[in-house]
């Protein structure tokens, strides 16, 4: 049994930032999370450091903290923050007066703009729709939300703090009507811990009502998906969005080789079902095209969706910080975060840590704001002068991985899962989506014995499957090709369909 | 612009194409092959699987709808195209063993089983029974060779690994092209005292002549040897296509390599020539017939876009299964996918339907219906169908 001050579920965003905030004000605390960091929401949204200038016409309190929290993190998180900035482009048929509001509520807001003509915005991002009216430069960035994640718990793990991922938490312990603390199944050894704290956080995003639920209370959300699309080029090295009030496919993001596009907004019950519907797709992909043409012909490499946990809007709650995010505490000992945006995520960490710090009746200052994210240096991300140091023994050639790195991450991180590998690596992350590498990681696991070759082949089952789902929503053109290519590895090659 | 006038024309350099040729070719009319490039049959296990959902494929393609190719070809067709593709494979000097009234098995390199039917004399001995003992041999650095799936599959077996310098399946094949490293690769085994019934070896022994480097090892140590065919780039999927595309060049074919069509020209129902794409001085290529065996999606025969699929050298009407959400099924491993019946539907002489064309032939994986990653049986529908329009091209041309 392990003993804490404070255990809190989920590792995202929000849960690592927690889990930082904790550490620096010397709490004692447990992170856990289900699966790997970013698992849900934190790892399925854009990338974006939003400027706020996208909800300056619409909700100016979250553009407001959207710009405050920009500036705070591309100073205490620069490796994982790309300052590219952003365009705002109006195209033909957009409403010149919402531009007017627009730029207005940005000064409003405190977020700087420039207008530029088209073909001053042409010479910025020459990929741009020629016909543009005009575009506005904002500040937007592009994130890493995985590295985001990974920065956080780093400091927790230093100061002290036990993060345990690939631990689901299966029951919350009570007693004498207040929440004790977590039952967790450890999903590689299938062994079940107990950690006994005085209060839980419930950071666990779609999944809050649920685990408000098993403490005996509830979390009421919306729950809405958005569905992205990854393109195989960098089409722009600006963020690219729609001057238009929000709505579908108004966003274009770079993230290192790619460009991601969205996105939706559809109402689900169950995040765990949710999937892409391949005319979220079509419908993306056309809204991209505007903005950026060679959306249009440029290989899709795959879609994804995320499920938001939005307010319910009905719902006033006397300790909500804006219309963005809002604390419940639930009387029994546990706290749920709910709402937000990955932008914010320091913000909603600092208020939730506020909540429990008043809860112990202690006063301590939230440094999180001026103190530099730590071990920046040692995961400074995929940089390719590292890459091209050792071109000899390469495992994924998309995204130049060498068995070094590979080898690395089993050793020395202690890695079990072939998804955690992915994340730190970028192993099958390219065109081939691991179509090649992932069958060539499963065997170097092998072969360091920490997988069997049965479990290896179980897991490659597994991860070929989940790859599709990602893939079959985009497939046409030239990854339809490729999809033919590794289906013909895995079901002709290597015998693995349902026949065998 | 120059011309070149033929009596046949054959689009697409794969195995379908290759087999068209020689058939037309051997029948003595003048033809031609155009390819893009090296085909999708070098990314293959250089097996001919025919129909392996049965044991006997020729029993079992009985069973197959009328629209299938096979069902155009006919039973005694299919026996006889591949009768033809043994005899070919003998003069090539790259021999295949097996008959389509029965299927056998290779060993994967994950080791299981895989149905095939005619497989090149290296794997003839492929097929291990569970009960025998085995000894892996797998090469330093080979990062799509893990002997250990093999080995945890076999009760009584080991692995070893032999230090070739090179760590890719192309440059150790190369290596095996030379009676020196054959020799010291054999001193090597020698000295590992084998005491297994059988040594399973990655597909790398050679490109010239593997067939003669597994025999002499074979015979220096005593035991049955057999190769497993790996992830592309294959050596037995090289090693087939080389060895079709010499035979072709050794009876006279003319090869338009690394060329695709540029344009069409045609006159009312006959296709009268295509221009070639290339960097310098373009070709004009004239024929009587043209024979069309470009591909699936892979090899760029067909391509689809958000909405729709093209044939992309002649532009012939496509059959597609619905639209694009049910191209997939949700399950990657499931029985075979919608999108695999996509392709041109011909009738009973190979002649594309619902087009103007009529000295338009089409074979290979292009043809609609084929589903051959559900019936497993891409090159034996590829040599079928080759041999098969090219006899009704002949007939047209005569």
């Amino acid at each position: 049994m392990i003993k804490t001050d404070v255990v809190i579920i989920g590792g995202g965003a929000t849960g690592c930032g927690i889990a930082r905030d904790l550490a620096l004000r010397g709490v004692r605390h447990y992170l856990v999370e289900k699966g790997d960091f970013a698992n849900g929401a934190t790892g399925a949204c854009h990338g974006l450091l939003h400027s706020g200038a996208r909800y300056a016409v619409t909700d100016p309190e979250a553009a407001k903290e959207c710009i405050s929290e920009n500036a705070i993190l591309r100073m205490i998180a620069r490796k994982c923050v790309e300052t590219t900035g952003g365009l705002f482009v109006r195209l033909p048929g957009d409403s010149k007066r919402y531009r007017d509001t627009f730029l207005k509520n940005c000064e409003d807001a405190g977020i700087s703009t420039e207008v530029l003509s088209a073909s001053r915005a042409l010479d910025l991002v020459p990929g741009l729709n020629p016909a543009i009216e005009e575009a506005v430069v904002v500040p937007d960035c592009s994130i890493d939300p995985f590295r985001l994640c990974m920065l956080n718990a780093f400091t927790s793990r230093h100061k002290g703090g036990g993060i345990l991922t690939h631990h689901k938490v299966i029951d919350i312990i009570k007693e004498r009507g207040r929440c004790a603390g977590v039952k967790v199944l450890d999903r590689f050894t299938s062994q079940i811990k107990e950690i006994r704290a005085k209060i839980i956080i419930n950071a666990t995003g779609a999944w809050g009502d649920t685990l408000a639920r098993m403490s005996g209370s509830e979390a009421p959300m919306t729950l809405s998906k958005g569905s992205l699309i990854v393109s195989n080029h960098r089409l722009t090295n600006m963020v690219i969005n729609r001057l238009r009030p929000p709505s579908d496919g108004d966003i274009i993001v770079p993230n290192e080789a790619v460009c991601l596009a969205g996105t939706t907004s559809i109402v689900v019950d169950d995040p765990d079902a949710a999937e892409v519907d391949p005319r979220e797709v079509d419908l993306v992909a056309t809204q991209a095209e505007q903005m950026i043409p060679a959306f249009g012909s440029t290989r899709l490499i795959r879609a994804y969706t995320g499920v938001r946990p939005l307010l319910k809007a009905e719902a006033s709650d006397s300790r909500s910080i804006s219309r963005g995010f809002r604390i419940i505490d639930h009387k029994n000992g546990m706290f749920s975060i709910l709402g937000g945006k990955l932008s914010t995520y320091r913000l909603m960490a600092e208020k939730t840590v506020d909540a429990v710090m008043a809860e112990f009746g202690i006063k301590t200052r939230c440094k999180t704001a001026e103190t530099p994210l730590d071990g920046q240096d040692e995961l400074s991300g995929y940089p390719l002068s590292k890459r091209l140091k050792n071109m000899n023994d390469i495992v994924c050639e998309c995204e130049l991985v060498s068995r070094d790195q590979v080898e690395n991450a089993i050793n020395s991180l202690g890695i079990q899962y072939i998804g955690d590998i992915q994340h730190r690596t970028r192993l099958g992350m390219g065109p081939c989506q691991g179509g090649f590498c992932t069958y060539r990681a499963l065997g170097i696991m092998q072969e360091t014995g920490r997988l069997s070759p049965d479990e290896s082949i179980q897991i490659l089952k597994e991860f070929l499957q989940r790859r599709f789902r990602g893939i079959r929503p985009a497939l046409w053109g030239d990854q339809l090709r490729e999809e033919q290519l590794v289906e013909s590895i895995y079901l002709g090659i290597l015998n693995m369909g349902h026949a065998q | 612009m120059s011309t070149h006038e033929y009596d046949a024309v054959v689009v697409g350099g794969g195995v379908s194409g290759i087999i068209a040729c020689l058939k037309l070719n051997s029948r003595g009319f003048k033809t031609a092959l155009i390819s893009r490039g090296d085909p999708a049959c070098c990314l293959s296990t250089g097996c001919i699987d025919v129909f392996s959902r049965t044991d006997s494929p020729l029993d079992g393609i009985r069973g197959l709808p009328p629209e299938h190719p096979y069902s155009l070809v006919g039973r005694k067709g299919v026996a006889d195209a591949l009768s033809y593709f043994l005899t070919v494979m003998d003069e090539a000097g790259l021999p295949y063993e097996g008959s389509p009234r029965k299927n056998r098995r290779i060993l994967t390199p994950i080791g299981n089983q895989k149905t095939t039917c005619l497989v090149p004399k290296t794997m003839a001995d492929a097929d291990v029974p569970g009960s025998e003992h085995l000894q892996v041999i797998s090469f330093k650095g080979l990062k799509d060779f893990y002997p250990s799936y093999i080995t945890s599959r076999f009760r009584n077996s080991a692995f070893s690994v032999y230090d070739a310098g090179v760590a890719t399946t192309l440059g150790i094949a190369a290596l095996f092209d030379r009676a020196a490293f054959v020799d010291s690769f054999i001193d090597w085994l020698k000295r590992l005292e084998i005491p297994h019934d059988r040594v399973a070896i990655p597909a790398v022994l050679g490109m010239n002549d593997p067939a003669g480097v597994l025999e002499k090892v074979s015979r220096a140590i005593g035991k049955k040897v057999f190769e497993i065919p790996t992830l592309p780039p294959s050596i037995p999927g090289l090693r087939l296509f080389r060895a079709l595309k010499r035979v072709l060049q050794n009876r006279g074919a003319h090869l338009y390599w690394g060329k695709g069509v540029a344009s069409v020209e045609s006159q009312g129902k006959r296709i009268e020539a295509v221009t070639l794409a290339t960097t310098g001085r373009s070709a004009r290529v004239q024929g009587r017939a043209f024979i069309l065996a470009t591909g699936s999606f892979v090899s760029g025969g067909l391509f689809a876009s958000r909405d729709c699929v093209r044939e992309t050298v002649f532009g012939l009407p496509v059959f597609v299964p619905g639209e694009r959400k049910d191209w997939f099924n949700t399950d990657f491993f499931s029985d075979g996918h919608a999108i695999e019946r996509s392709g041109i539907r011909v009738d009973r002489t190979f002649r594309p339907e619902d087009c103007r064309f009529e000295n338009l032939f089409v074979c290979g994986s292009i043809l609609a219906g084929c589903e051959i990653m559900r019936n497993q049986c891409g090159h034996g529908l590829a040599v079928a169908t080759g041999t098969a329009a090219a006899g009704r091209c002949a007939e047209e041309l005569s």
